[in-house]
């Protein structure tokens, strides 16, 4: 198994789309990365220059150590789990997982031997002999993992598998696609827009934007210290809560001054806030981290817009302004639209951006 | 009041076979043609010109002789006026037994035909009726024998219909794999200029071609002719190729080559076996436009004329008989009959048969 390196990695379209912008990155050995941004961000583009199917406009790719930026697709070593399977449709299942091996020149009964293995890996052991077009759409997602199991690569690359799946299959899948992993160890690299996908597959996810890496870090890191107030909004669903505030400093204390709220910093976090010098700041408080509570204790109370009942909690939304804000609260006390609510922070989850440049601020070092 | 029920159902079959009747009437304007060119082939020569045309060929020919002014009175049944009609008067029998064979499609010997006016005489003048049975392909074998040419045109038209396939798809399908697979600069304007030949009349296309070909040596040569009709083609397939290599996803390409595929192993064990049927398609518009071709092959043949030309030539002249142009006509489409069914699978396949 294998270490990726990226460095300096760009990819242009013509002369003015710059779709990977200048980025570095290492995939551990043996490690599930995700590439996770909304479409168009590059993360595709990163991953077929990583497979040889895009021309690398500036920048190495190193597996292993070796430098493979300019070698063919097949020179690679790696196997790709394409979004719409890329399966054979002139094959049956047992060629389509048997054909790369007789290109790699793997001998006869080895082969055999090895297509029924990954066959029963992936659960198709039955389907060996049928065609892809008598297959349903999930095991035709098995027979592209199978295929590309059964090369044994340096890496896996996976460009949205699950996205052609319909939704409890595709969280079905997630389960698996994390078993298999574990089985065969391999350092996979995975493509996805979906940000719950990611969070529920990653060792560490690599949060794109625009041709950049806005966060590196494990789905707990990204999660709860997001870098930026992109990826802050990005990253779970509902999405972080932001308020626009005004700073007053009084004595040493800290007083962040809201339309609807003023809220008074503890002494820590005030501390860690003390280089921050600016006028205006950004709170961030994810939806689970607001808190209905009685009016005494409450820092604002509203009106609720919207309730939508989950089951296990409700996300109820209301109106601020012309921002929508949404809570994620327990299902009981039950909540109705119209109803006054009182709500409150939970103030040792509360983050800070720099409205100007959008990135987190008075995080302990 | 009706049961609405019943009305209902009644109106439904109305549409039904108002459905069935719009169906059959496209069916009949488009077999009506093809089934009197088939009928019309089997005629004997004096039917073809009789109106209005039979509807089916008799293959046995009831005749009458009987004495005449010159000698002996032939007369032929005549399905029209249902009675006997006189053809031929006189006393010798080789103009008798020509005349069978020209207007009758009869072959027999000038035995046979004294044999009879024998008869005639042996009655002591009293009509002898007979009926001669004729070959059933009778016109083929006519039209095979008096063109000298139709058995090498023919090899000719196979050998250029063979090759203008063979030049159309590999030049068209690599310019509609290119067109299909990759962006460049013009790809709008080149992709329609290359249906922009077919918008000029065939004619006005040969005569230039004939100075053309002349130079370079190919006129009245299979090779010139394919050569034109490949210009002509390759537009068609190009759009036909293209728009099915369009629909066979990159990916697929892609996976091989990621798989351990060179560019051109991807290429001929992906992405050409699921084209086939699209490229089937193409070779049968090749093939059909280089066979029935006419106007073209007139103008650049001269001593080695394509079988189209050899059957249109059969209508020239004072000797010209339409049913024997009708057989040469039947024989030229059972070719492209033939092709047609065999890649007709394929073709199947292209219209929603198989999605790929």
């Amino acid at each position: 198994m294998a270490e990726v390196q990226l460095i300096n990695l760009t990819k242009r379209f013509g002369r003015r789309v710059l779709a990977v912008d200048h980025i570095h990155l290492t995939v551990k050995d043996r490690e599930f990365l995700v590439l996770l941004g909304p479409s168009g961000c590059g993360k595709t583009t990163t991953l077929r220059m990583i497979a040889g199917l895009e021309e690398v406009s500036e920048g190495t790719i190193l597996i292993d150590g070796e430098d493979v930026t300019y070698l063919p697709p097949r020179a690679r070593n790696v196997s790709m789990v394409f979004q719409n399977y890329a399966v054979w449709p002139h094959m049956t299942v047992y060629e389509n997982i048997a054909y790369p091996l007789r290109l790699k020149k793997v001998p006869r009964d080895e082969i055999d031997r090895r297509v029924k293995e990954v066959a029963e890996l992936t659960k198709i052991a039955e389907l060996l002999d049928r065609y892809p077009s008598q297959l349903s759409g999930g095991q035709q997602q098995r027979v592209a993992l199978a295929r590309a199991i059964a090369v044994k690569p340096k890496v896996f690359l996976m460009d949205e598998p699950l996205s052609n799946l319909d939704a409890k299959l595709r969280v079905h899948m997630r389960t698996e696609l994390k078993a298999i992993h574990h089985q065969t160890q391999a350092t996979t690299i995975f493509v996805t827009h979906d940000q719950s996908e990611a969070m529920s597959m990653a060792d560490r996810i690599v949060v794109m934007r625009e041709g950049r890496i806005e966060q590196v870090g494990t789905p707990e890191e990204v999660y709860e210290k997001s870098a930026n107030m992109f990826v802050a909004s990005f990253i779970g669903l509902p999405p972080t809560n932001f308020f626009y505030t005004e700073v007053r400093r009084e004595n040493d204390a800290l007083k962040l001054v809201h339309p609807y709220f003023t809220l008074t910093l503890s002494p820590e976090q005030a501390a860690r806030l003390k280089d921050y010098t600016k006028s205006r700041l950004v709170l961030g408080v994810r939806p689970e981290n607001l808190l209905l509570t009685t009016e005494d204790q409450a820092l604002f109370s509203v009106e609720a817009m919207v309730v939508e009942p989950q089951g296990s909690h409700q996300i109820i939304a209301f109106q601020m302004d012309d921002q929508i804000v949404k809570i994620v609260a327990p299902a009981y006390p039950k909540v109705w639209p119209g109803e006054r609510i009182h709500v409150t922070f939970r103030p040792e989850r509360i983050r800070f951006f720099d409205p100007e440049t959008q990135q987190a601020v008075g995080d302990e070092a | 009041m009706m049961d609405p029920k019943i009305q209902y159902r009644l109106r439904k079959a109305a549409r039904q076979m108002l459905l069935y009747l719009v169906v059959l009437t496209i069916t009949l304007v488009i077999m009506t043609p093809v089934y009197f060119i088939t009928v019309l082939s089997f005629l004997t020569t004096r039917e073809a010109y009789e109106y209005p045309l039979p509807l089916y060929p008799t293959f046995t020919i009831r005749m009458k002789m009987e004495r005449g002014k010159r000698g002996y009175l032939l007369s032929v049944w005549d399905r029209n006026e249902q009675a006997y009609v006189s053809v031929l008067d006189t006393d010798d029998a080789d103009k008798m037994r020509v005349y069978m064979e020209t207007y009758l499609g009869l072959k027999p010997s000038n035995e046979q035909v004294t044999e009879v006016m024998q008869k005639v005489d042996a009655t002591g003048g009293q009509p002898v009726y007979f009926a001669w049975r004729r070959h059933i392909l009778s016109n083929y074998a006519t039209f095979f024998r008096v063109t000298r040419d139709a058995v090498p045109a023919l090899i000719r038209s196979l050998q250029i219909a063979a090759l203008t396939i063979a030049i159309s798809l590999s030049i068209g399908g690599a310019a509609g794999y290119a067109f299909a697979r990759y962006r460049f600069y013009g790809k709008n304007a080149l992709k329609f200029s290359v249906l922009f030949v077919r918008m000029f009349p065939g004619v006005a296309i040969a005569i230039p071609m004939v100075i053309i070909l002349a130079r370079i040596g190919l006129y009245d040569r299979p090779a010139g002719l394919s050569l034109l009709y490949s210009v002509g083609v390759i537009g068609m397939t190009v759009w036909i190729t293209a728009s099915i290599f369009m629909a066979i996803p990159v990916s697929l390409e892609e996976a091989a080559m990621v798989f351990g595929a060179t560019r051109l192993q991807a290429f001929l064990r992906i992405t050409l076996p699921l084209a086939f049927p699209g490229l089937a398609a193409a070779a049968m518009y090749a093939f059909i436009g280089a066979w029935n071709e006419t106007v073209a092959a007139i103008i650049l043949t001269e001593f080695n004329p394509t079988f189209s030309v050899v059957v249109y030539q059969t209508l020239l002249g004072a000797t010209g008989q339409v049913n024997l142009t009708a057989a040469g006509g039947m024989a030229m489409a059972l070719p492209a009959v033939v092709f047609t069914f065999f890649i007709r699978r394929y073709i199947h396949q292209m219209w929603g048969g198989v999605t790929v």
